[in-house]
């Protein structure tokens, strides 16, 4: 890790932790992008054509297939307190998306992310996101959901719907194994949240797209919304990266999450 | 008749080093002067031993050295030999600052990723948006009076201007849970807005000193597939009252353009879609579809609708692979062989070059002029045999 990267990793964990955010992330800050890490640490997997996401101007490398897709070494863990810290990695289905379904959503679960997964868990993971960039819209709760067998429940895992409207696969994703599900809520409608969901539910309140800063009485209003549908519980997110918007104002948006998350309480978390 | 096929660039090409520094406030070193004199030579850009001797001494103005980046840059493209230039940008910061740093409404809110480890800045709107006039007229009237080529003025389309800001205005308030006939029509009198107000008054200034062709570069066309209709909206009120003498098309690229159609079908009088195909195909020869991955789903959707044509990219502008002429032949024989008419096809990169070197980008486009007439010797000799027969 450069000396740059290792500074501005050290200032990301400690403005989490003045906004009182718990588990810690590594914001990916060395990861050019969501599927990159992992299609270069696997054999059978190269990164290559530039590719746009959908909803924002950024671009990924599509993933080409030249032979059966295997973990070669683990990315290794961020260096955060056992316990207390969330990996992130691309879900089966988003990363057979990004290779153009050269390859299948589980022999990628199964054969790279399952041991990725394995590797962090023992290295004191305590939740694993799989960022979900493409379900929300154009697929099917369905074939999201079947790879997901193929992953070990040694960490719990939740699959945030990035940037979309998830109305239409949270009834679905209720079975899926899985302990949460990641909501945009500017994208989906507070009452699309099915009463006594059994999963917890990533409320992402915070808008990762948008320069505007979030008034914490609003999220506090927005969440007050939510807490009677009962969700095995809530937290409190942005609704993708912060890599959307520039440093100083991904800085104050998670300053006023954590605001937000002290003024609502004990009944979330963030 | 025989055919032949029209080469043109897309947008940018890099900047020399003499200009980046120059208007960094950085000193020149002797191999930035070596350059101007290397490249002058090699384009043999008249009177270049003036620039050359001025970067030396630090005699030239600003105005100076980004007129000598254009003069290049247009000598570049046509040693190449591409038909239809303009003059790679030279004076623009890039595509999205350029107009958000001179309409009124825009205030930057720092800069973000765009793929990779490069960056881009980035304005949020903060009221509705308008310029006080044309801003691209003098860099035209430099180009016209600078090349005898026919010249194509590039300018970043509405949609993509409200795609690539944020809005602290339209959709200020409510974001949270807001519906999605709210967020859509945010979206909507946004785009309509810097259609009318920005890229307009822009065009109509381009017209008015007698541009005879306009591209509205669109590529954040499809990031969000339910709004297509608002790039449309965008192009159609951005070319509004533009008579069908003057030539208009859209670029996209990098694009799910299977979400294009059928919304384009409402384009008005845009002549085509120049698109980015080489960087998602194979480089291996061929013209079967196994050998054409990155054309093949595309053109039949151009097959299949009919309008607009076709600016067929040939030049994957992220690598320095340099695509042999073999290859590019191949690429446009292919496309030929899907549309089954020459006449809609015309040869471009897929996008701007202005990631690659100026070395790269003057092979890559020699070879994609050569390429061309190799598909078109390919094509005519088919076509005198078969009028023999």
């Amino acid at each position: 890790m450069t000396e740059q990267l290792e500074s501005d990793f050290r200032e990301l964990v400690s403005v989490q932790e003045q906004a009182g955010l718990d588990p810690l992330s590594d914001g990916m800050l060395g990861a050019q992008d969501l599927f990159r890490p992992l299609a270069e640490a696997a054999e059978g997997l190269e990164a290559r054509p530039l590719t746009r996401f959908l909803d924002t101007n950024t671009f990924y490398r599509a993933v080409l297939v030249d032979g059966e897709p295997r973990l070669r070494k683990p990315l290794p863990p961020p260096d955060l307190p056992g316990g207390r810290w969330v990996g992130t990695l691309p879900s089966p289905y988003a990363f057979a998306r990004a290779a153009d379904g050269r390859v299948s959503a589980g022999a990628l679960a199964a054969n790279v992310l399952a041991p990725q997964i394995e590797a962090w868990s023992e290295a004191g993971c305590a939740l694993i996101v799989l960022a979900e960039p493409f379900l929300a819209r154009e697929g099917e709760a369905g074939e999201a959901l079947a790879p997901l067998t193929k992953l070990p429940q040694s960490v719990p895992l939740a699959l945030q719907l990035v940037f979309g409207d998830a109305s239409r696969l949270l009834d679905e994703l209720a079975e899926a194994p899985i302990a949460a599900v990641g909501v945009d809520f500017y994208l989906t409608p507070a009452d699309a949240l099915p009463e006594d969901y059994p999963k917890e539910i990533l409320a992402g309140v915070v808008d990762a797209r948008s320069s505007a800063l979030e008034d914490p009485d609003v999220i506090t209003r927005f969440v007050e919304e939510l807490v009677p549908r009962r969700p095995s519980g809530i937290s409190l997110v942005p609704n993708g990266d912060l890599q959307f918007v520039s440093e100083k104002i991904a800085r104050e948006k998670l300053v006023r999450l954590g605001r937000a998350r002290q003024t609502i309480g004990e009944a979330v978390s963030a | 008749m025989s055919i032949q096929f029209v080469t043109r660039e897309i947008g940018s090409l890099a900047k020399p080093s003499w200009r980046v520094k120059t208007f960094a406030g950085r000193p020149l070193e002797d191999n930035d002067v070596a350059e101007a004199e290397r490249w002058g030579k090699r384009l043999e850009v008249d009177g270049y031993e003036e620039l050359v001797e001025g970067l030396g001494r630090g005699t030239l103005e600003r105005s100076e050295i980004d007129d000598w980046a254009a003069v290049y840059a247009l000598r570049l493209l046509e040693r190449a030999g591409i038909d239809v230039v303009y003059d790679g940008e030279q004076r623009r910061t890039e595509m999205y600052d350029h107009v958000a740093a001179h309409a009124r409404g825009f205030e930057p809110r720092g800069t973000v990723r765009s793929f990779d480890n490069k960056y881009y800045a980035k304005a949020a709107v903060v009221e509705q948006p308008s310029v006080t006039g044309s801003q691209d007229v003098d860099e035209f009237r430099f180009v016209r009076d600078h090349t005898d080529r026919i010249v194509k003025v590039p300018l970043t389309g509405a949609y993509t201007m409200v795609d690539w800001s944020y809005d602290e205005h339209y959709s200020r308030e409510g974001a949270l849970g807001a519906s999605a006939e709210r967020r859509y029509d945010a979206r909507r009198r946004f785009v309509a807005d810097v259609a009318e107000h920005v890229i307009r008054p822009n065009v109509e200034g381009l017209v008015n000193t007698d541009a005879q062709w306009i591209q509205i570069d669109e590529p954040a066309a499809t990031t969000k597939p339910d709004e297509v209709p608002l790039v449309v909206l965008g192009f159609n009120a951005a070319t509004k009252g533009i008579g069908p003498e003057v030539k208009k098309s859209m670029h996209i690229c990098f694009s799910d353009y299977s979400a294009l159609w059928p919304h384009v079908l409402e384009l008005e009088d845009c002549l085509e879609l120049q698109l980015e195909f080489a960087n998602r195909d194979s480089r291996e020869l061929g013209t079967r579809d196994e050998d054409r991955p990155g054309y093949r789903d595309t053109l039949r959707l151009f097959k299949e609708h009919g309008y607009p044509d076709v600016g067929l990219g040939v030049l994957d502008i992220h690598s320095d692979f340099v695509e042999p002429s073999a290859l590019v032949r191949d690429r446009i024989l292919y496309a030929v062989k899907t549309l089954d008419d020459p006449g809609r096809i015309q040869i471009n990169p897929d996008c701007g070059l202005r990631t690659r070197s100026w070395e790269v980008v003057y092979e890559k486009l020699i070879n994609m002029v050569e390429g061309t007439r190799l598909a078109e010797e390919v094509l005519n000799r088919t076509s005198a045999a078969a009028a023999r027969a």
